[in-house]
């Protein structure tokens, strides 16, 4: 299988594409392919030419930290669970995340979705909880992973400066739900920076890795008054 | 106004920020990684409390109890005391930041069963605990954020201490953005970098979590304690890049461990210690299936789907990814692995090391949890450790004035332009796997004199290398620059599981299968210009 990469050594230096030669498991994950091409003395490019390691974010390895956000095959994934048996074609093209600057081949920095949140002061403060709380709802809100992928695929974001995405209209919808006299400030945030510019595409849920319910958020977010 | 620099940012590090905010403490938060990617956010199964308005009987005196003889007598009584008396109230400050914990119908946190506990203590968000957990808290930190009282520092990972006379006035960070060492001075330094899963390579935890801080503390003086005590979880799943823990949550809800033996299932738990095998304590059941030739599994097929699917989604989930298991069908193939380090940083009651103004709080400290480590406590520890350092902190009237370290930063930074242009031939992640390879057969969950000094001449050999060997330039050079404090830290391990020679808790010896009440002690080691010195805290000092 050929693989290849994306790659950019760093903040400011030009992106450029590499291909390798991968002859590991073919029950591997993506991040296992990326573990396999590294693990040499010598990396050796599909044109047999020595090059440098592929440099890429990992953390849990099992889906629950968002660390190893990556667009696959044209479509944003987690590599820790994408696995190569199941992708179409006999080929893998795998570059970062684009709506964020990339620090070093497919590591990117990501804190714009964390300084948007601050920016817009989202916390819950103190549970006080609404009469009609959604529980399943919120504690799958909770697990948003921060890791990206609803922002990359997203039509509306660009690079985060007033329309926030996803991962922002979560958060409002957490504060919301769990401290009712919050409600009304976690709206107005929801609207300037979310509510009014999101055209439904909807194409956050179908990457989210959580599964998170953005459009259950969304109807909650925008109904008047409560 | 005083400044506290904490070095990471899972759910200890973030607590300890908080409780400093509120003490009006400025706060450097200092991590590689955002705390959504801590190690933290894998903890699964649940917190350990006694609320208040307990109706099951339980109590305070319970859970210290339970918690000092899952230890084997090693967690010090006072420290346990104070951990399990404000569980509840750690319990009832989580939920009123808002995490989401499973609930009654009324609303109460749901509590499910653990191993080696007497009542059912341990307090749940479905099996994702430490992520809802890492969630409300990043809320909360935020708040503290845009108020100005606490400050993250991203892409900076640790280099080493500004120690001076015994003394911590901060610590040199490598900003791996600008490439360079910096010095950040504070009134008290604080490491919350969790346990040292980069010396077994292959375990439950995060890759973020490598022990380099300890290790590197240790070589400038602090001293660590009950290294030797390492907790292989029983239930692992086995995948080529990691283990995937199957939360004691498992058991917890009624799952039951087995063997096949011409057609039938053995219970072998069960068949020992009867009812209530499966959820004897993690140490137990890892050396019980440690000596079973056989493949192990875990069936809670029989729970049902609506269970499964309401109280343990999670795994459902983890073991379909990554094992192609429908676990409402078909029991999960288990095995043990390094799950938690007992042993860490020395500290007293206080959370302060052995050098002044030196704090170590969750997995990277060690204090509560003796020889072994009960489930649910580890979460709790970490969020009350957080807290009494802070505590500590807020209420001393020293800091201000620090020596001038120019010289040393200017020492390293020189060291460090030397390596970075340098090239080796020897990838440092060799190193780090062959140590893992030696860690994990020479000090796996039975031990011998044999095993473990063939694993001390293989750390000798690693170590003597490590000082030789040019850096790697296509890794970070962190990876590189910390080698040789993870090779210490894993020499001081072997040597104190050498010199313990008896059996308790996880640490089993072949050649010393009985507990000695001599050696009924915490063992301390400290490090001096490449000497180890081992001894047991025999008048125990590290418990005030």
């Amino acid at each position: 299988m050929r693989v290849k990469v994306l790659r950019q050594q760093s903040l400011i230096s030009a992106p450029y594409w590499e291909t390798f030669e991968y002859d590991g498991p073919a029950d591997n994950s993506v991040a296992g392919v990326l573990d396999y091409i590294n693990y040499h003395d010598d990396i050796i490019n599909a044109e047999g030419r020595k090059t440098t390691r592929i440099g890429w974010e990992c953390s849990c390895l099992q889906g629950v930290c968002g660390a190893c956000a990556v667009v696959i095959n044209g479509t944003p994934a987690l590599a820790c669970e994408t696995f190569v048996r199941d992708l179409k074609g006999r080929d893998m093209e795998i570059r970062p995340l684009r709506k964020f600057p990339v620090i070093h081949d497919l590591k990117v920095d990501r804190s714009s979705i964390h300084e948007n949140l601050k920016q817009a002061d989202v916390y819950i403060g103190e549970y006080q909880p609404t009469q009609d709380g959604n529980h399943a709802h919120q504690y799958a809100a909770a697990k948003c992973l921060k890791c990206g992928l609803c922002l990359e695929v997203c039509p509306n974001y660009v690079n985060g400066r007033t329309f926030f995405g996803a991962a922002f209209a979560n958060d409002c919808y957490l504060v919301a739900s769990r401290n009712r006299t919050k409600g009304g400030r976690a709206r107005a945030v929801y609207a300037e920076h979310f509510g009014k510019t999101c055209s439904k595409s909807l194409s956050c849920m179908e990457v989210c890795p959580m599964k998170i319910p953005t459009l259950a958020s969304m109807a909650k977010m925008n109904r008047k008054g409560k | 106004m005083k400044h506290v620099l904490i070095i990471g940012s899972g759910i200890s590090g973030m607590v300890c920020a908080l409780r400093c905010a509120e003490h009006g403490i400025q706060v450097t938060l200092v991590s590689h990684v955002p705390s959504e990617r801590s190690q933290s956010v894998m903890a699964a199964g649940g917190i350990n409390a006694v609320l208040p308005d307990d109706e099951t009987g339980d109590s305070i005196a319970s859970h210290v109890e339970d918690t000092l003889k899952g230890g084997c007598g090693l967690g010090g009584k006072k420290a346990v005391e104070g951990l399990c008396t404000y569980g509840g109230e750690i319990l009832q400050w989580l939920e009123r930041i808002g995490t989401v914990f499973s609930v009654d119908d009324k609303g109460r946190p749901l509590s499910r069963a653990f191993g080696g506990q007497s009542h059912k203590r341990t307090y749940y968000c479905g099996a994702s605990t430490g992520k809802q957990i890492v969630s409300a808290l990043v809320m909360e930190t935020r708040r503290f954020e845009s108020a100005g009282l606490i400050r993250r520092r991203l892409w900076c990972c640790f280099h080493s201490a500004l120690i001076k006379d015994g003394a911590c006035y901060g610590a040199i960070l490598f900003d791996e953005a600008r490439r360079r060492l910096e010095a950040v001075y504070a009134d008290a330094v604080v490491i919350a970098t969790g346990g040292q899963n980069a010396l077994f390579g292959k375990t439950t935890g995060s890759t973020q979590c490598d022990g380099y801080a300890a290790g590197k503390l240790f070589m400038q003086g602090a001293e660590l304690k009950n290294l030797e005590f390492i907790q292989y979880h029983p239930t692992t799943m086995e995948t080529p890049q990691k283990r995937m823990l199957i939360s004691e949550a498992a058991r917890g809800e009624g799952g039951r461990l087995f063997y096949r033996r011409n057609g039938r299932n053995i219970y072998f738990m069960e068949d020992k210690y009867g009812s209530g095998g499966n959820l004897m304590t993690r140490d137990v059941v890892s050396r019980e299936i440690d000596a079973l030739d056989e493949k192990i599994y875990l069936d809670i097929s029989f729970l049902g789907k609506s269970v499964i699917d309401d109280r343990l989604p999670e795994i459902r989930d983890l073991c379909a990814r990554y094992g192609g298991i429908d676990v409402t069908r078909e029991p999960i193939p288990v095995q043990p692995s390094v799950h938690f380090f007992m042993g860490g940083l020395a500290v007293h009651l206080n959370h302060e090391t052995n050098i002044r103004s030196l704090f170590a709080i969750g997995e990277c400290a060690s204090m509560y949890h003796g020889a072994n480590r009960l489930g649910g406590n580890s979460l709790l520890a970490a969020i009350y450790s957080g807290n009494v350092a802070a505590d500590e902190i807020a209420g001393r009237n020293d800091g201000g004035l620090h020596p001038d370290f120019r010289s040393a930063l200017e020492h390293e930074s020189k060291l460090l332009t030397r390596n970075m242009n340098t090239q080796s031939t020897y990838p440092v992640m060799y190193m780090r796997d062959m140590l893992a390879e030696t860690m994990r057969t020479r000090l796996g969950i039975v031990r011998s004199e044999d095993n473990l000094k063939t694993g001390l001449t293989d750390i000798d050999f690693y170590l003597s290398i490590a000082e030789r060997i040019c850096y790697d330039s296509s890794v970070m050079p962190y990876f590189n620059y910390s080698l040789t404090a993870i090779l210490t830290l894993a020499r001081a391990t072997m040597i104190c599981a050498m010199a313990r020679q008896e059996s308790r808790g996880a640490h089993w010896r072949s050649d010393f299968p009985k507990t000695d009440e001599a050696y009924g002690s915490a063992s301390i080691i400290a490090y001096d210009g490449g000497n180890y010195s081992v001894r047991l805290d025999k008048e125990r000092r590290y418990e005030s």
